[in-house]
């Protein structure tokens, strides 16, 4: 008897659950491997890409497909999005304390983290669809898609961009924040949050509530501010 | 409890998407109902224990939700080649600079604003 080999391995390839499967399988490893090394290169969401990439690459399956397959996970970043207004409210007596630190450090330290990252693109001779793409990489991902599709730029990329940058802030920021005298969990929460998006806001959660709450406060901040306002100052700019 | 919580909050982003779609274009609908569902807990004064679960799990695996579109770099693997330098350069230097700064400026706020107290 001879066994089909090429009709298994279709049916696994393009069983609705194989990229939910490797999605997890892959996710698995990587919290593993952070867990026992506690090595901060080895950041769950990179290691997991840098997997399912490999598989995915190595089964021939594209992106379009996987990303279809992946619906199940990818669904429901909406509503942990709306879940983040509960950490929020329940740090909202520290978050009042604090008020007019957090809207001066939004105001401006957001226009500077995105002036600076077009500034710079410009300065290295990138081109305008690029900088457009660009322009939105620290606010988290939905509003970053909408964002550069709205003033000229690529939506899928956008979302690569956010990535890139959640995952070094969320692999560079904590060492980088306490080696610059940054102490405060709201200070670290909210310059986290504020830069690194949802990544970021994941990071900071492990480092504790309050920072975690900060963090989620600096992300929902910028985005609602990046969502009005960029467009608006590219329309006028440009 | 899981579940109840859970249907409140794909509420409030079905309720979010509903209002981007009429009158905030501008504006994700999550982050809508992210707005809403907090307005609603301020009026409230509390956090049901079902959404506070369901919150909570979601958020526990907020990175496993994110690998997907991290995937996404693959699909434009060509484009970011051509232009790997200046882009790896502006993302990398531009966010190290101003999360230092963000960091370093929210710490001197919070320490002026305790000094303040303290004088007063």
């Amino acid at each position: 008897m001879s066994l089909d080999w090429q009709g298994a391995w279709q049916a696994l390839v393009q069983h609705p659950l194989f990229a939910f499967g490797i999605t997890l399988g892959a996710y698995q490893l990587a919290v593993a491997a952070y867990e026992r090394t506690r090595w901060v290169f080895l950041q769950p969401v990179l290691v997991s890409m840098l997997l399912v990439i490999g598989v995915l690459l190595f089964c021939g399956v594209d992106y379009a497909a996987y990303r279809e397959g992946a619906q199940i996970l990818t669904v429901f970043l909406g509503p942990a999005t709306v879940a983040l207004a509960v950490p929020l409210f329940l740090n909202l007596k520290r978050i009042r304390l604090l008020f007019w630190p957090v809207v001066t450090t939004l105001l401006v330290g957001g226009v500077f983290t995105t002036l600076l990252g077009v500034g710079l693109a410009w300065l290295f001779g990138t081109e305008r669809l690029m900088l457009m793409t660009l322009a939105p990489k620290s606010v988290t991902s939905p509003i970053a898609m909408l964002v550069s599709e709205q003033i000229g730029g690529m939506a899928g990329l956008a979302a690569v961009f956010v990535l890139v940058t959640g995952i070094l802030g969320a692999v560079f920021g904590p060492a980088l924040l306490r080696r610059c005298g940054v102490r405060h969990p709201a200070a670290l929460g909210m310059a986290l949050g504020l830069t690194s998006h949802a990544v970021g806001t994941s990071r900071a959660l492990q480092e504790g509530e309050e920072c975690g709450a900060f963090a989620a406060l600096g992300m929902s901040l910028m985005g609602v501010f990046t969502a009005v306002l960029l467009p608006l100052s590219v329309a006028m700019v440009v | 409890m899981l579940l109840r919580g859970l249907t409140w909050l794909v509420l409030f982003q079905l309720l979010g998407t509903t209002i981007q779609a009429l009158c905030l274009p501008m504006l994700p609908g999550p982050i809508i109902g992210l707005l809403l569902l907090f307005v609603y807990l301020v009026w409230r004064g509390e956090v049901s224990a079902p959404v506070q679960e369901a919150a909570g799990s979601l958020l526990r695996y907020l990175p496993l939700m994110l690998v997907p579109p991290a995937v996404g770099v693959m699909a434009y693997a060509d484009l970011i080649a051509a232009n790997f330098w200046s882009i790896a350069g502006a993302l990398l230097l531009s966010l190290l600079v101003s999360l230092a700064f963000a960091g370093w400026l929210m710490q001197r706020l919070i320490e002026r604003q305790a000094n303040g107290g303290k004088g007063a």
